[in-house]
């Protein structure tokens, strides 16, 4: 069993207050310091600081060599820091917006994907790649996917979405020290950023120094006994909000917060649906084809016989993200859809 | 005592408000010189304010509250 079984946002982890998309560019700059084999590009990272603030202060700190802002090609940067990352460098590269993979999807699934296995495990690509996801502020159908079960599905990345200030920080140091690629995709609505809805869920206190959280662990971030709630990234705050409003009708959710896609923590999986017989899976990405299904068949493939009631999938139907806010948030896996899939699972 | 500043955003507008919208600091916490204290937006445009100096800090104006460039948002007592 590999849950971590502290509460993460919660817990006194240290006296260092931030939002997440600070603590991101924290621990950038804490690789940086060490390692200098570690640089960061991408549009508008530099003298911007990120659109979403995950690399703010690194270019006063380390200077355009190591922070180097690129021009609007992803296929071009994304191509050269796959080679830098094969010459030995460990960079960390943005791609503004998961949306926009379509244009440099074969760089990413055809090159940084498969180097190390096409080259007989000789060759490695210590690369992240850092991207935006998730909707709920009206952006449309083409900056508003998380998209995160696509990488999930191509093999040869691991992928992680941290859901808090102190796993973004702490997975953002272990992705970095990785020897293979990592996709880093951080939640436009995780960040704290001052020009979204105001998330305190998304500003917590973490240590100073460097650590890591790491990858492949999924963590229990409420303990409940009726009902689990299996989730990951914004939807976790969701979850947690869900949790605290269903306790006040006596009921228990526990909510787990799986951390990683790849791998998936199928062993927090399994444990949490033999505890509460009950399951819920939300997922803020399109519903098939895609992680809620996999969350699922990881109880199926071992032993149906653990659930008590059919499990529900709580994400996004198999439709673009509307522009409408009244019409987005209907797609969206929202509290009261959580909450009604919870009471669902719980009436058999 | 030292005030803390709201930062100068806008140029253009320079009696222009703006809103502190994060205190990871709390009244009566002590920070040291340098230390983020508040996260401050005018428009969309949105920066960090430091600390000044060290003590005990002494919030002026609350989270989400407004405030022109250049006032006092708040202050640090030496200890």
């Amino acid at each position: 069993m590999t849950t971590t079984q502290e509460p993460l946002s919660t817990a006194p982890h240290g006296t260092h207050r931030l939002t997440t998309a600070k603590a991101v560019a924290e621990a950038i700059a804490l690789e940086m310091r060490a390692d200098p084999s570690v640089l960061c590009l991408g549009e508008d990272i530099g003298a911007y600081g990120g659109i979403f603030g995950a690399t703010t202060g690194l270019l006063d700190e380390f200077g355009p060599q190591r922070v180097i802002d690129t021009p609007i090609s992803e296929t071009a940067f994304i191509g050269l820091g796959i080679g830098a990352a094969v010459e030995g460098m460990r960079p960390v590269v943005e791609l503004m917006f998961a949306d926009f993979m379509g244009v440099c999807l074969d760089q990413i699934y055809n090159h940084m994907a498969k180097i190390h296995y096409e080259s007989g495990g000789n060759v490695t690509v210590p690369m992240v790649l850092t991207t935006a996801v998730g909707g709920g502020y009206s952006d449309a159908a083409q900056h508003s996917q998380c998209l995160w079960g696509t990488f999930a599905h191509l093999p040869g990345m691991k992928v992680v979405a941290p859901s808090n200030p102190y796993d973004a920080k702490g997975l953002m140091a272990s992705a970095i020290r990785d020897d293979g690629p990592v996709v880093y995709m951080f939640h436009k609505g995780v960040m704290g950023l001052a020009w979204m809805a105001r998330n305190d869920r998304a500003v917590a206190d973490v240590p100073e120094g460097a650590y890591t959280v790491p990858i492949g662990e999924a963590a229990v971030a409420r303990e409940g006994s009726d009902v689990s709630v299996v989730t990951i990234s914004k939807s976790v705050h969701h979850a947690l909000d869900v949790a605290e409003r269903m306790a006040a009708d006596g009921v228990s959710v526990e909510v787990l917060d799986l951390r990683s896609l790849v791998p998936l923590d199928r062993t927090a999986i399994l444990a949490t649906v033999a505890k509460t017989g009950r399951l819920v899976v939300v997922d803020e990405d399109y519903q098939s084809f895609g992680l809620s299904g996999e969350v699922v068949a990881t109880v199926t493939d071992v032993d149906p016989g653990l659930f008590h009631a059919a499990p529900v999938r709580v994400a996004n139907p198999d439709t673009p993200v509307p522009y409408s806010r009244p019409l987005e948030q209907v797609v969206l896996p929202g509290p009261d859809r959580i909450e009604a899939a919870c009471r669902r699972v719980l009436a058999v | 005592m030292t005030d803390v500043l709201f930062p100068p955003l806008s140029t253009q507008r320079p009696d222009a408000e703006g809103v502190v919208t994060r205190w990871f600091v709390a009244d009566g916490e002590t920070v040291s010189a340098g230390q983020l204290v508040a996260e401050v937006q005018v428009d969309k445009v949105d920066a960090e304010v430091v600390a000044p100096a060290g003590g005990v800090l002494r919030v002026l104006v609350p989270e989400d509250g407004t405030a022109r460039q250049g006032a006092a948002i708040a202050r640090v007592d030496e200890v």
